[in-house]
């Protein structure tokens, strides 16, 4: 596959915004869209590919690094870990049991479980914002002295950043779940 | 010419693009929206539209309606238990004696609209686009094909229903950059969708819906209140359909009116039924239902990675969009005002002609950029899924996997192909599976790649790669809803002689379940508020709850439903109390 920043015509940078992939993506996708009479399905799908790559910081960094990554496992990420999936097994335990009650002394029994739960959950989310603020100040810091840079710091941050992502949506299903009862 | 049809669970619509505009065409009483009901006479042709309609008070047993809820879909889901059948095999009505496909069904609906296309522009109309809900699975997408296939049609696309509404709004807003959320609550289903617009391009970011949620369960809401309040408990089939029609009524009625009298001549026998209802009486019917859109909204939001303050417009489609209370909910979970530019019944039968004229090149420098509203995925050994096309990727799309042999000599394996957003397999939507073949080769050795493609109708397709020597060949997969009618009615015969003797067992079973939820509760209420109670009340518990232990070790039916409701009874002051110290 051709290299993505190419593909969407942006330089090869750690840095770049949502707004201005989305709206290459858009124009060049528009235009070789298969329905389109001069449309190009390969190239479509091409640019469908690169786009996801590209919005995703993790994968884009990781585009940019020639290390591997995945060999050290992030500080704050080590330190998550125990937290995040202690919460993530409540979550679904209580999740499941508000789901399956069906009379209301079952439920009445665990809704203040629930209400602990869902301050759990807005309190790990907000660390883990935190923990994506700097992250992004990180990013930052690697745009501003690039193409200089520390191959192991790059992927660490690919790392984290992927660590965040999907802690977070993993958390954030848990909580709209709750939020919809 | 490419027309564009509107099936919907209610009421279908065609048009096409003439001389530069959309047009939606009218049959010969002037009517766009065609009822979605088909009456089978004894002998002859099928009727469709408000023919059928009128037929289906008289009639119910021959009539069939809402067919689209029942689309794509097998025995045993929850849509479809008012019908028999061999639970996992496809859905089939039986009518006349002969047992109907959903397919069948909806292709004579088509039929219909073909001919008044074709009568309207004197000329043979077998190309078109077709709308179905956003969240249509694979299977109810392929059925939705086949049936304008069964009606003659080639079947450019299968266009999701609020991409198209988007499409149908934006039009004039070809300049515009802009995201909208496209809140679309039909007949018989729920979809939300979030698109951004920029320059003629629509670009859909998320989708999230519910294809079981809709007008008609309104319908059957409003006529559960009829019923209630009128006191009648028994039914009979035709007493059903002119109730739902009432219901209906009345829904239309108090959209725009704050009360009416819901009149049902010779309802009982010879006594007419005269019922005062008010809006806030279908409201509070109505709320829990339509509450249950809030969910997909935020999800959708969620994974566009939006605020609602971010989002531009709000616009709302779809009949039943026109109640007060659906408008201000959506209102309410958005935070802002809803846009009703809209016509709520036409704006997808819009949609689908102007993507008619994109395919058909009239409509230029405007493309849609849909997406898949479900993961796809494989069974992976632990039953878990493993995504290979994940949701709310644009389509068309591809994914790759490479498979191997886990021993040596292996001959093949087979691949469970599941759709939906579960962690474990069982729990997801099993599409089919299929046999990938391995050369002879020592364990781990042979490479057979597999492609996974999503095509524009958000049909999937399989290709299989023997990598070392490059061949291809596309992987027919063993759909689960494609079952020869011999194994369907051997599988009925079966399951009709085991219905009975399963009844009592299953209503045991779900007793036993409450009753091990409810003991435990009881106890954990007590530890925490009994002292707060009466000892009087605190010892009637102890005792329904000795009884609920004592019938279940009883195993009689009847006996522990009848704890059980005791229990339920007794402890409610308890709950209300437990609740109360909880949200305070």
């Amino acid at each position: 596959m051709s290299c993505p920043f190419a593909l969407l015509g942006f330089p090869r940078r750690p840095l770049l915004s949502d707004e201005a992939i989305g709206s290459a993506y858009r124009k060049l996708a528009g235009e070789s869209h298969p329905d389109q009479s001069d449309g190009d399905a390969e190239r479509f799908r091409e640019l469908s590919e690169a786009a996801a790559i590209l919005r995703d910081s993790s994968l884009r960094l990781r585009m940019l690094s020639s290390s591997p990554g995945g060999s050290l496992l992030p500080l704050e990420a080590a330190q998550l870990f125990p937290q995040i999936a202690t919460l993530l097994q409540q979550a679904d335990n209580l999740i499941e049991k508000q789901a399956t009650a069906s009379n209301a002394l079952a439920k009445a029994v665990l809704a203040a479980p629930l209400k602990n739960l869902r301050h759990d959950l807005e309190s790990t989310l907000n660390q883990l914002q935190e923990w994506r603020t700097s992250l992004d100040r990180e990013l930052i810091e690697i745009d501003l002295r690039w193409p200089e840079h520390d191959p192991n710091s790059m992927s660490l941050l690919a790392d984290s950043y992927a660590y965040a992502g999907r802690w977070e949506s993993q958390l954030k299903e848990r909580k709209l779940t709750l939020d919809c009862f | 010419m490419i027309a564009g049809i509107d099936l919907g669970t209610t009421n279908s619509l065609i048009g096409v693009y003439e001389s530069g505009f959309p047009t939606l065409l009218a049959d010969s009483e002037g009517k766009r929206l065609i009822p979605s009901v088909v009456f089978y006479p004894e002998t002859g042709t099928p009727v469709v539209g408000r023919e059928g309609l009128r037929m289906q008070a008289l009639h119910p047993e021959r009539t069939v309606s809402s067919v689209k809820r029942l689309i794509g879909r097998r025995f045993g889901e929850e849509e479809t238990n008012k019908l028999n059948g061999p639970k996992g095999n496809p859905v089939t009505l039986p009518v006349n004696g002969q047992n109907l496909t959903p397919e069948q069904v909806s292709a004579e609906i088509l039929k219909r609209l073909k001919a008044v296309a074709e009568e309207r522009l004197g000329t043979t109309v077998d190309r078109a686009v077709i709308t179905v809900p956003a969240y249509f699975n694979d299977a109810q997408r392929a059925a939705t094909r086949r049936a304008g296939e069964l009606a003659g049609f080639v079947v450019e696309r299968i266009l999701s229903e609020p991409t198209a509404a988007a499409l149908a709004y934006g039009l004039d807003r070809l300049q515009e950059n802009a995201r909208v959320a496209v809140y679309d609550l039909g007949g018989g289903t729920f979809d939300l969708s979030i698109l951004r617009l920029d320059n003629g391009v629509f670009q859909v970011l998320s989708t999230h819906g519910d294809t079981r949620l809709g007008g008609d369960d309104l319908d059957e809401a409003i006529a559960g209140l009829l019923l209630r309040e009128a006191g009648i408990t028994t039914l009979t089939p035709e007493m059903k359909v002119r109730l739902k029609e009432a219901a209906r009524a009345s829904k239309e009625l108090l959209s725009n009116e704050e009360s009416t009298i819901v009149l049902l001549p010779f309802m009982e026998g010879s006594t007419s039924l005269e019922i005062p209802l008010t809006r806030t009486q279908i409201e509070s019917a109505c709320g829990p239902i339509i509450a249950r859109t809030r969910a997909h909204c935020l999800r959708a939001l969620e994974d566009a990675g939006l605020k609602s303050e971010e989002l531009d417009q709000l616009i709302l489609v779809g009949g039943s969009t026109r109640m007060p209370l659906v408008q201000r909910l959506a209102a309410e979970i958005f935070g802002k005002q809803p846009n009703l530019s809209q016509h709520p019944d036409e704006a997808v039968a819009l949609g689908a002609v102007l993507q008619g004229a994109i395919l058909e090149g009239s409509l230029q420098n405007v493309a849609l950029l849909d997406v898949t509203p479900l993961s796809l995925g494989i069974e992976t050994f632990g039953g878990l899924m493993n995504v290979i096309i994940p949701r709310n990727t644009t389509i068309p799309a591809k994914a790759g996997e490479m498979f191997t042999n886990a021993v040596a000599g292996q001959s093949g394996m087979k691949i469970i192909v599941l759709q939906g957003e579960r962690e474990l397999a069982g729990d997801n939507w099993t599409l089919g599976s299929f046999e990938i073949p391995f050369p002879p080769s020592p364990k781990g050795t042979a490479r057979v790649g597999v492609q996974f493609s999503i095509d524009a109708d958000g049909i999937l397709q399989v290709l299989a790669r023997d990598t070392p020597t490059g061949s291809e060949k596309i992987v027919e997969i063993q759909s689960a809803v494609e079952v020869s009618d011999e194994a369907v009615e051997a599988m009925l015969a079966g399951s009709l002689e085991h219905a009975f003797e399963d009844m009592d067992a299953r209503v045991f079973t779900e007793a036993r379940l409450k009753a091990e939820e409810m003991l435990p509760a009881v106890e954990v209420a007590l530890e925490q508020l009994g002292s707060e109670l009466l000892a009087s009340e605190v010892l009637e518990i102890h005792g329904k709850s000795s009884e609920v232990q004592a019938a279940l070790e009883s195993k009689e039916t009847v006996r522990l439903k009848q704890a059980l409701a005791a229990l339920d009874n007794a402890t409610q002051t308890l709950a209300t109390k437990l609740l109360e110290k909880a949200m305070g």
